[in-house]
């Protein structure tokens, strides 16, 4: 956002320098086109509200600098009030449609990169079944390796799918939240559930008198779920993975830590982008919408994520801010 | 004889293979009404019940099968339809498995499913899982041999539980029955006492053994017995 005004007044700068340089040649009608430059500018890249303070920014200048008398906010001419309408229609149709041509553009890369990572797993499946079909000589031994890798692969895909399901939940908005009180070391179990063949040492701290958490448990758990499987996959086999969970007065601290090798800064803050996969990673398996649905889901409970690089690896933090305090339930004598 | 009402080919031919390795002859109603029309004609042994039907909801079937027989339902449903399965289970339903589902857990769920309709409810006052022994006449819980202290809500919730093992308890359900009605919506009291009467029972209160989480549906209590 802060990058569409940057660029709103530079060319509104430069607008204002031309009209200046050639306000003996120009009439006032054309440095009052000029002036809808910027506007078309914010228009095409921002919402409603960014539209609007353009347009108003936009007409404050002309009227200040062009239109007699000069140097002064006093209209005479009922003319220029119009313009600040005119400047603001114009504007709002721009974002309109630039909205709406960007949101096919979205679904265009959406559909894509879905495509190859449904088609991915896929012809896995495909691939396997069919040497199965066609080679029924095989070992045991490697018949059994094909079965696990189609297995993996069904695996790979039903884990797609239910992100996917989550996100277009998450995209209704906050309506859609199944509110209730959450017990947040519950939801990491279940999502321990999930991963209950992998080998890799966990280290949980979780302290005992973690109080209930206000939010939607399925996404919790989602949460969880997506945050262990990215950990899972890019740490190196036999290294532990940290989890901690605190509690303080208005907030929820979470945190994963995994060994791996360093992350670039600059990469760090691409990693919750959709389908982004870090470079040279493309032999791990997994799809670039697991971080992204992680920050949906923590935006969605109004808190934060962020992703550290350490020298032995990447922590991820996340904050939850405590929405609803828990009712206190009265102590119960033994 | 199990039948399986699903209109999906691929999974009822699925389902009838793996119901072949253990021994059991299964039929396939693709629709609402012709598994009423098979449940008129054969006796069966358990139902597995597909939501999604061609000529409606199959939660219309639960009450149907409910009002007249006793046989085991089990509900095949996708994973984000919790509200559905909640739905399903206050209805009458035994239990519930997701797909993708791995058919030996399906097994697991209608056979237990299938002992607790042939059990009669015993006047039992002692109940073990595992480790855990609960003597209702004495009200106490030992956990190998060395007693518990709980409190009389923690009591009563566990309690619960040990006498429906291996069965999926909705929220709803278990508020009712241990801190009664008008309470079917209080979560909080359910979270809290699931959490203190853990870390009385579990060894590992975030991997729990007793008390399983079914997300956003209920508990399950696990008494090891497969």
């Amino acid at each position: 956002m802060n990058h569409h005004y940057f660029v709103f007044f530079i060319t509104l700068g430069c607008v204002t320098f031309f009209s200046h340089l050639l306000r003996s040649h120009l009439e006032l009608i054309n440095i009052a086109l000029l002036h809808l430059t910027p506007v078309l500018v914010v228009a095409l890249r921002g919402n409603m509200v960014s539209t609007f303070f353009a347009s108003l920014a936009a007409v404050a200048l002309f009227n200040v600098l062009y239109v007699p008398p000069l140097y002064s906010f006093t209209v005479y001419d009922l003319f220029y009030i119009w313009t600040f309408f005119i400047f603001f229609i114009v504007g709002g149709l721009v974002t309109f449609q630039a909205k709406k041509v960007r949101s096919i553009k979205i679904k265009e890369i959406l559909l894509n990169a879905l495509s190859h990572d449904l088609k991915t797993p896929l012809s896995s499946i495909l691939g396997n079944t069919t040497l199965l079909l066609e080679q029924p000589k095989l070992t045991p031994h490697s018949q059994q390796e094909i079965l696990q890798e189609i297995l993996s692969s069904g695996e790979q895909m039903h884990r797609l799918v239910a992100s996917l399901l989550d996100n277009a939940r998450l995209q209704e908005g906050e309506s859609a939240l199944k509110m209730d009180w959450c017990d947040l070391e519950d939801s990491l179990g279940v999502a321990l559930q999930e991963f209950r063949h992998q080998k890799t040492e966990l280290k949980l701290s979780i302290p005992h008198d973690l109080p209930l958490y206000w939010g939607d448990q399925g996404l919790l758990v989602r949460l969880f779920v997506n945050l262990l499987d990215n950990a899972f996959k890019y740490s190196p086999p036999h290294q532990t993975i940290d989890i901690k969970i605190s509690h303080m007065p208005k907030e929820f601290h979470i945190r994963f830590f995994n060994r791996s090798s360093p992350i670039a800064p600059a990469q760090i803050e691409s990693l919750f982008d959709i389908f982004y996969r870090l470079e040279g990673a493309t032999d791990i398996k997994g799809n670039g919408i697991g971080l992204f649905i992680c920050k949906k889901i923590v935006q969605a409970h109004k808190g934060k994520i962020e992703a550290f690089s350490l020298k032995e690896g990447i922590s991820f933090h996340i904050t939850l801010p405590i929405l609803k305090h828990p009712p206190r339930l009265s102590k119960e004598a033994l | 004889m199990i039948l399986i009402v699903e209109d999906d080919r691929s999974i009822a031919t699925l389902l009838v293979r793996s119901f072949e390795q253990e021994h059991r002859k299964a039929m396939i109603a693709d629709s609402k009404t012709s598994a009423l029309r098979l449940l008129q004609a054969y006796p069966f042994w358990a139902i597995i019940l597909d939501l999604g039907l061609p000529d409606g909801d199959g939660k219309g079937l639960i009450q149907t099968i409910r009002k007249k027989m006793n046989i085991p339902i089990i509900i095949l449903s996708a994973r984000h339809e919790e509200a559905e399965i909640v739905a399903c289970l206050d209805l009458g339903a035994d239990d519930y498995v997701t797909k993708p589902f791995s058919t030996k857990e399906l097994f697991a769920r209608i056979r237990s499913a299938r002992r607790r309709m042939n059990d009669a409810p015993l006047e039992q006052t002692l109940y073990t899982a595992g480790e855990l022994c609960l003597d209702l006449k004495t009200h106490t819980l030992t956990k190998k041999g060395d007693f518990i202290k709980l409190t009389p809500t923690e009591f009563s919730l566990l309690a619960f539980f040990m006498q429906h093992p291996n069965q999926v308890l909705t929220h709803k359900r278990i508020l009712k029955e241990v801190w009664g009605l008008g309470y079917q919506t209080q979560t909080q009291y359910l979270r809290t006492y699931i959490n203190t009467l853990r870390k009385k029972i579990e060894l590992d209160t975030t991997r729990p053994v007793y008390i399983q989480t079914e997300s956003s549906i209920g508990y399950r209590f696990s008494q090891f017995q497969e």
